[in-house]
């Protein structure tokens, strides 16, 4: 029945505002028709002396009303629950799929409710909709685990073609980098001729990742990559960005990705806009530099401090061929600036000279 | 048909294009008012880079309710001039001079690399369109065949780059290659051989992850057989990055990396890129399987007919399983009549696709731009070529239904989609953006789709007679 408190004891917090305590320590609702609410606690209680007793179905309500000791707890409540335990082994065990709990505690309701009449069949559709629901339950936990895996494994697939992209151009432009005795022709179609492929030096070195492509490193530890790496996040150009691992393979759900802001994309271009044909500052194959400015079309690079740190981390990151275009940090936004401006026209459409460039180049292949 | 057109138009309600009769009035004072607009609201590449906001500019600014009609009056006139296009080129009354005058004016209006989603796109399809007089005009029209080759060609760099990010920030590749493989791996748990004919291997991407789970399957045989025959095409087809030789040789690296026994085999279409069954190596005992993607990020640059005789051919094999995977495509039930249907529908699909491309990529300008200048560009030109074939051979009025169907009427069944295989989407495609959603439609298809708008499909087909290959002693 209802209780009723001479002094209601103060409220928990997460206590709903209907409910009241008693001197028992029971939860009751006050709404009309006053039920019992089973918290936390209880339960535990109960499932204690369940389990004393010897399991859910050597247990009676009599029993278990004795052996819990709890003022205010009738035999229909432990009735009542009692078969809601049997049925469910844990009624309060969480679900990871909501509407799977909503729907065991609804129709757990309803057998509650009808109790009286035909419960056997009741119990049975229950138990048969409770094992279809766990099974399902269990398939979509495998099912999870295999997707991690399969993308890792396409990650990893991806990775060996990235890489090989980097390698064969890497060799490739050794092989020019060393022959080339002017490295700075009028046009830049000199690379062209030893490889089918057209690819900036820095950007091939990007392919390469830096971190063990295939683990997927949980969400903290991505943040940690992107916020706290090396000093000024010389920003690593586009494609290095690609080869970070995805955060989205958490298995703990969507969470946003830190990506580099636009600041590194616009370095695309940079060290390498460093690398200015006119006046050949370095040995290095300028049409690679041009190219990639082309495809890229970045913008007017920021100033050269960060054009150091570029250098910087690049060097920490490429190997020593690399060395071979480093730019040179005087080369600095001077250059840079009118090699962009002479790229960034408006609309940058086909008809663009330079950028039909590249791609006039590589119809080799095509 | 009230197509209103959301996305990338962002609620713009549109007038009815379907009663153009009646309309044509008023299509043509638009036209016009668009045309002849002393800029009022000139476009101004504000930011220089593609700024995602479609609808909030700068906050900065004060008024920015005005900002938002403006926006909206912008959104409208690039629309309406679309549409203009589109019917000059399309329309009953064709008038290239016309279509070439608009061009012209979208041109000054909106550019490849800045601007909203939608301007962005509106410059595509011009771009699109502009091709397809150019090519009307030098050759008198060969189907299929861009005379702007080079557009369509981009570096490898370009290439790898933009496909990583497109497999990285989306599910487009992931969904369609997974689904398909759980489809496979379920027709083929018991089996010891399989064999797979990829149409479009490209990088033999999806085969990665085919591999891996061949490899860990617990409770069945060890791993099978598995024997890959990529469909190759002659030397003057384009490649992507690499030949197909090389992507065999990477499978069988790959394939040796986790102990999955495999080889791998390729099977040369004819010069007219038709497909001869008999060309196939085929063994017996094994299961064959067809896979089929011709959606992103493999270009579809092949002709209808070629991609209709492997399916063709491919039915005459009584495969296990054919796994098709396609963009999902709206069409009233006349299939070649209403270009205005299609057209629009590629509107939405495509403003969709950046829409879930810019919520996908926070890196805003560049790589969204090399993903859209890589893929997305050449797809809208494929597109409209496609709505302009049946006008011009007047044949094809089978050309732009779902290929889906056209197994369906070749006589394959529909193969069911698993729980586990719908689980597998879902849990994949909320990995993330919130706006995909995965439906399953009919028994054998999911699709993915951007907010309401369906965009890929994934659809699993079997022989109705289960003869060849495996079982030995079935027959119909």
């Amino acid at each position: 029945m209802f209780h009723t408190t001479k002094k209601p004891s103060s409220m928990t917090p997460h206590d709903r505002p209907m409910c009241v305590q008693g001197d028992s320590g029971l939860v009751l609702t006050t709404d009309p028709k006053p039920r019992l609410r089973w918290t936390v606690e209880l339960h535990e209680r109960f499932v204690d002396a369940v389990t004393q007793l010897g399991g859910p179905d050597k247990a009676t309500p009599k029993t278990i009303m004795r052996v819990m000791g709890v003022k205010g707890l009738t035999l229909y409540h432990l009735k009542s629950h009692l078969q809601k335990f049997r049925l469910g082994k844990q009624p309060h065990k969480e679900f990871n799929d909501q509407s799977i709990k909503d729907g065991m505690r609804a129709s757990a309701m309803e057998l509650q409710r009808n109790s009286g009449s035909s419960s056997t069949l009741m119990e049975r559709s229950m138990n048969e909709m409770q094992l279809e629901v766990q099974r399902r339950l269990h398939e979509q936990i495998e099912v999870q685990r295999h997707l991690q895996l399969r993308i890792e494994a396409q990650g990893k697939y991806m990775q060996s073609i990235l890489e090989k992209a980097c390698q064969t151009l890497a060799g490739e432009n050794m092989a020019v980098a060393s022959t080339a005795a002017g490295p700075f022709k009028t046009t830049s179609n000199n690379v062209g001729t030893t490889s089918t492929n057209l690819v900036p030096d820095t950007a091939i070195k990007d392919f390469i990742s830096p971190h063990p492509p295939h683990t997927f490193p949980p969400f903290q530890d991505m943040n940690n990559l992107f916020t706290s790496e090396p000093p000024p996040p010389p920003p690593p150009p586009l494609i290095d960005c690609l080869k970070k691992p995805s955060p989205f393979i958490s298995g703990a759900g969507k969470a946003p990705i830190f990506w580099p802001d636009d600041l590194r994309l616009q370095h695309l271009g940079t060290p390498s806009a460093t690398l200015v044909p006119p006046p050949p500052s370095i040995g290095s194959p300028p049409d690679l530099d041009s190219l990639q400015l082309e495809m890229y079309e970045s913008k007017p690079p920021p100033l050269s401090p960060l054009l150091v740190g570029n250098d910087a981390i690049n060097e920490k990151k490429f190997e020593a061929s690399v060395k071979l275009e480093r730019p040179s940090p005087r080369q600095s936004s001077g250059h840079s600036d009118e090699r962009v401006n002479n790229n960034n026209n408006g609309m940058p459409n086909n008809s663009n000279p330079t950028m039909s460039q590249p791609q006039g180049r590589n119809s080799s292949f095509g | 048909m009230a197509m209103a057109v959301d996305n990338a138009f962002n609620g713009v309600a549109v007038s009815d294009y379907s009663t153009s009769t009646n309309n044509s009035n008023d299509d043509f004072h638009d036209l016009f008012d668009s045309i002849m607009s002393i800029d009022a609201l000139p476009y101004s590449p504000q930011v220089v880079e593609i700024d995602g906001g479609t609808n909030c500019n700068s906050p900065s600014n004060p008024a920015e309710g005005r900002e938002e009609e403006e926006e909206e009056f912008r959104s409208l006139r690039l629309y309406h001039l679309l549409m203009a296009v589109a019917d000059a080129m399309f329309g009953d009354h064709k008038s290239r001079e016309l279509a070439q005058v608009i061009l012209i004016r979208l041109n000054e209006l909106v550019s490849t690399s800045h601007g909203t989603n939608l301007e962005r796109i509106t410059a595509y399809y011009a771009q699109a369109f502009q091709d397809l007089l150019d090519c009307a005009a030098v050759s008198g029209g060969g189907p299929n065949k861009p005379h702007h080759l080079h557009r369509d060609d981009h570096s490898p760099t370009d290439v790898l780059a933009a496909f990583q990010l497109l497999q990285e920030m989306s599910p487009y590749v992931k969904f369609g290659h997974f689904t398909a493989n759980q489809a496979i791996l379920e027709a083929v748990a018991d089996d010891r051989r399989v064999h797979i004919v990829d149409y479009n291997i490209m990088e033999g991407i999806q085969w990665a992850s085919l591999m891996q789970a061949l490899v860990s399957r617990k409770d069945s045989p060890p791993a099978p057989h598995l024997r890959i025959t990529a469909i190759s095409r002659g030397p003057s087809s384009r490649r992507w990055i690499g030949t197909v030789q090389e992507t065999g040789r990477r499978l069988v690296a790959f394939a040796a990396s986790i102990g999955q026994p495999f080889s791998f085999h390729q099977c040369k279409l004819d010069s007219d890129e038709s497909f001869r069954p008999s060309g196939l190596k085929l063994v017996r005992g094994e299961a064959l399987v067809v896979n089929c993607v011709l959606h992103l990020p493999h270009f579809s640059n092949t002709s209808p007919e070629s991609i209709a005789s492997f399916l063709a051919g491919a039915k005459t094999l009584n495969p296990r399983l054919v796994t098709l995977v396609e963009e999902e495509i709206e069409h009233g039930p006349t299939i070649d009549g209403d270009y205005k249907v299609q057209f629009l529908d590629s509107l939405e699909r495509y403003s969709a696709i950046y829409d879930s491309l810019e919520a996908g990529i926070p890196m805003k300008n560049r790589a969204r731009g090399l993903v859209e200048k890589v893929f997305l560009g050449p797809r809208i030109s494929a597109t409209l070529r496609r709505i302009e074939q049946p006008q011009r051979a007047a044949t094809a009025a089978e050309e732009n239904c779902l290929w889906g169907e056209r197994l369906e009427k070749m006589g394959l069944k529909a193969a069911a989609i698993s729980f586990a295989n719908h689980c597998q989407a879902r849990l994949l495609v909320d990995l993330f953006n919130d706006g995909y959603r995965v439906e399953e439609l009919g028994s054998n298809k999911l699709v993915l789709g951007w907010k309401s708008k369906r965009l890929l499909s994934v659809s699993i087909w079997a022989s109705s007679s289960l003869s060849s290959s495996s079982s030995s002693s079935d027959s119909e």
